[in-house]
């Protein structure tokens, strides 16, 4: 049986640590427009705490969740490769892998993919890295996203705030050839407020034009 | 409840007390109900026979079992909300996952969760939420000049809903969740026009909620199902996040923008936040003191 909640209405003290972050955030007020603010914090500590984090290894309750399958239809990669010379020319594939997007900055595909072993990856110095292991392959180039990630800051851990939590590796959410986040449709929007007091909230805006859509 | 709190006065001042036993309805009026004592001055045995009383009258109004919660806080928790509208699309997963999680009515329409569409430009220059539109409606989002400001309840430290409910009907729990006891609510609305965020929503009609959709783990400060006449808001799904698991429109997010936890636990990812990224929060000019914090994940400070 849960016990009753016995807050006060109003007798909240903040706790003997609060004022500190708040201190953090009370620092700077700017952009300021038409009486709506926006203020950000400023944190003379932020360089020591981005070290901190380097070294911060994930929250212990925290288990990075398994790495999505990879296409059937190539694996195992060696099939092929064992017999094709690697082609080392920066060029449209129009034989196999035709049908792949590419566009990751000025990466290539031997800057992940192995040039002798294809069933693995590898890092700029040698190092092979595994297919259910790709996370560390990214965090070479983009290494300031490791510590976020994480800390959970980067990327989305789902489970208990308190507890057991599980994180996502990387090409979860990043395809490794096509990285930006795929655009979808967003879900319906809000009914326009009806007119014979309906729901409006205090500070609704009033509804754009007919249908709202803003393309 | 509060129509019919408003109407037995009615009835009383006119001294007619017999139609106090009127015959009771499940969810309607009924005298139980009210004479129910505010949440927080019921006892233990007191609570245990409302939450009974409240599975049975919603098993009866909805023909499905319910399970009534009235988890306490933790001791030694002052929750925090982040979202990094560095990340955030616009998609409008976590509002449709927050109208199912939380029962919100479909017709009228309940969305607790509103995401507003701005003009990138204008971030320059501070954010007028009047600007935002929530209506927006592309093929595709993100548009490219365009970012995406998703607002609930803030729970603000400072509130000014509960300060003006004439009830004691809102009020701040320990561990900084405002809540509602909807048995307590009036219907009155002074908390709806003290809101500088627009976070409160009221049921001028009776809520629908389509059956296949009824979430019936619930709590009684929170995601219970709402009559007409009361008002409603997000409280960061304390039926989940008092057991220790994550809102559900965090888990819903697709790209990991919504981040939870612990304000006073350094090692939350909250704090973490707090520590390493440009955080902010909104109308901070009227000392409500939010604990919804804006962040901007992308920009490294
Ligand atoms: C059905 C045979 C086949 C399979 C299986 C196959 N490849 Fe290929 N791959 C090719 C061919 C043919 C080319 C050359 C394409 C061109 O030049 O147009 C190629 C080219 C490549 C290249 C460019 C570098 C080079 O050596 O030409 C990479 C990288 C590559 N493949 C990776 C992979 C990976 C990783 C897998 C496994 C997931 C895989 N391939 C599976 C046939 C295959
Ligand atoms: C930034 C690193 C990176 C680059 C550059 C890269 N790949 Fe990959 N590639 C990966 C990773 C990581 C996977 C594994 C994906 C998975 O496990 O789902 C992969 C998987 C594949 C596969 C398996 C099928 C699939 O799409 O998942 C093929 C084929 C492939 N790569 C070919 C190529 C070719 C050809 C190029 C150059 C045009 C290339 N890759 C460039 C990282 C890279
Ligand atoms: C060899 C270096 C290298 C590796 C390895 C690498 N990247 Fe990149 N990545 C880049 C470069 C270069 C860019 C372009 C940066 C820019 O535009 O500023 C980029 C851009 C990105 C972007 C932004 C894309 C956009 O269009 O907004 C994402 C997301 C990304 N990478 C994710 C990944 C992931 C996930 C992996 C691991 C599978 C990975 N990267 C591995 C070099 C790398
Ligand atoms: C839950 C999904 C998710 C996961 C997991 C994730 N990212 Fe991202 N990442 C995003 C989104 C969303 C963006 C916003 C950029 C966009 O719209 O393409 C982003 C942006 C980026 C960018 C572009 C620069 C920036 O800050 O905007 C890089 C680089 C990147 N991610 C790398 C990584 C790496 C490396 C990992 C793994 C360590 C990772 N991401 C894990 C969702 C994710």
């Amino acid at each position: 049986m849960d016990a009753p909640d016995s807050s006060e209405p109003n007798g909240y003290q903040p706790p003997p640590h609060q004022p500190l972050i708040w201190g953090v955030l009370g620092t700077v007020a700017l952009l300021v427009v038409a009486g709506v603010s926006v203020r950000l914090s400023e944190n003379p500590d932020a360089a020591r705490a981005a070290n901190v984090l380097q070294a911060l290894p994930a929250d212990a309750e925290a288990t990075l969740m398994d790495e999505p399958e990879m296409d059937d239809e190539y694996d195992p990669c060696s099939d092929c490769h064992e017999e094709e010379p690697t082609n080392y020319t920066v060029r449209e594939m129009d034989d196999e892998h035709d049908e792949m997007e590419f566009a990751h900055g000025t990466t290539w595909c031997l800057d992940c993919h192995d040039d002798e072993d294809r069933d693995a990856l590898h890092l700029a110095g040698g190092k092979k890295v595994d297919f259910d292991n790709t996370s560390e392959l990214c965090g070479q180039c983009h290494g300031s996203k490791i510590p976020d990630w994480k800390a959970g800051i980067h990327g989305k851990r789902t489970g208990h705030w308190r507890g057991e939590k599980e994180y996502r590796p990387c090409i979860s959410c990043h395809n490794p050839h096509l990285p930006a986040f795929e655009k979808r449709k967003p879900k319906p929007p809000p009914k326009p407020p009806a007119r014979n007091g309906a729901e409006v909230a205090a500070h609704e805006p009033a509804p754009a034009e007919e249908g709202g859509s803003h393309e | 409840m509060s129509s019919s709190r408003r109407d037995f006065f009615k009835v009383l001042s006119a001294g007619t007390v017999a139609a106090a036993s009127a015959p009771t309805t499940a969810l309607g009026f009924d005298l139980e109900t009210f004479f129910q004592k505010h949440f927080r001055r019921l006892d233990e045995e007191e609570l245990t026979a409302v939450l009974r009383r409240k599975e049975a009258a919603y098993e009866k109004q909805f023909g499905k079992k319910f399970t009534v919660k009235a988890t306490s806080a933790f001791e030694d928790v002052v929750f925090g909300y982040g979202l990094d509208i560095t990340r955030c699309i616009g998609c409008r997963e976590c509002v449709h996952a927050c109208v199912a999680e939380n029962n919100q009515s479909q017709d009228p329409e309940i969305q607790w969760i509103r995401v507003l569409e701005f003009e990138r430009e204008s971030a320059i220059r501070g954010i007028d939420l009047e600007k935002g539109n929530p209506y927006y409606n592309p093929e595709q989002v993100p548009q490219k000049d365009k970012f995406y400001l998703p607002i609930a309840c803030m729970q603000c430290e400072d509130s000014l809903c509960t300060s003006v409910c004439p009830t004691g009907a809102t009020w701040r729990s320990d561990d900084g969740i405002v809540v509602i006891d909807y048995d307590w609510c009036i219907g009155c609305r002074y908390c709806m026009a003290a809101c500088p965020y627009g976070a409160r929503h009221f049921n001028w009609k009776e809520p629908s909620i389509p059956e296949d959709r009824l979430n019936t783990d619930v709590h009684l400060l929170g995601n219970a199902p709402r009559k007409k006449g009361v008002v409603e808001k997000c409280h960061w799904c304390l039926h989940r996040t008092r057991e220790g698991r994550y809102p559900a429109c965090l888990e819903a997010c697709p790209v990991g923008a919504r981040k939870f936890g612990n304000l006073l636990d350094p090692e939350s990812e909250i704090r973490q936040i707090m520590a390493t990224k440009r955080t902010f929060v909104l109308k901070s000019e009227l000392g409500t003191n939010p604990k919804f914090f804006y962040f901007l994940g992308g920009a490294e400070r």
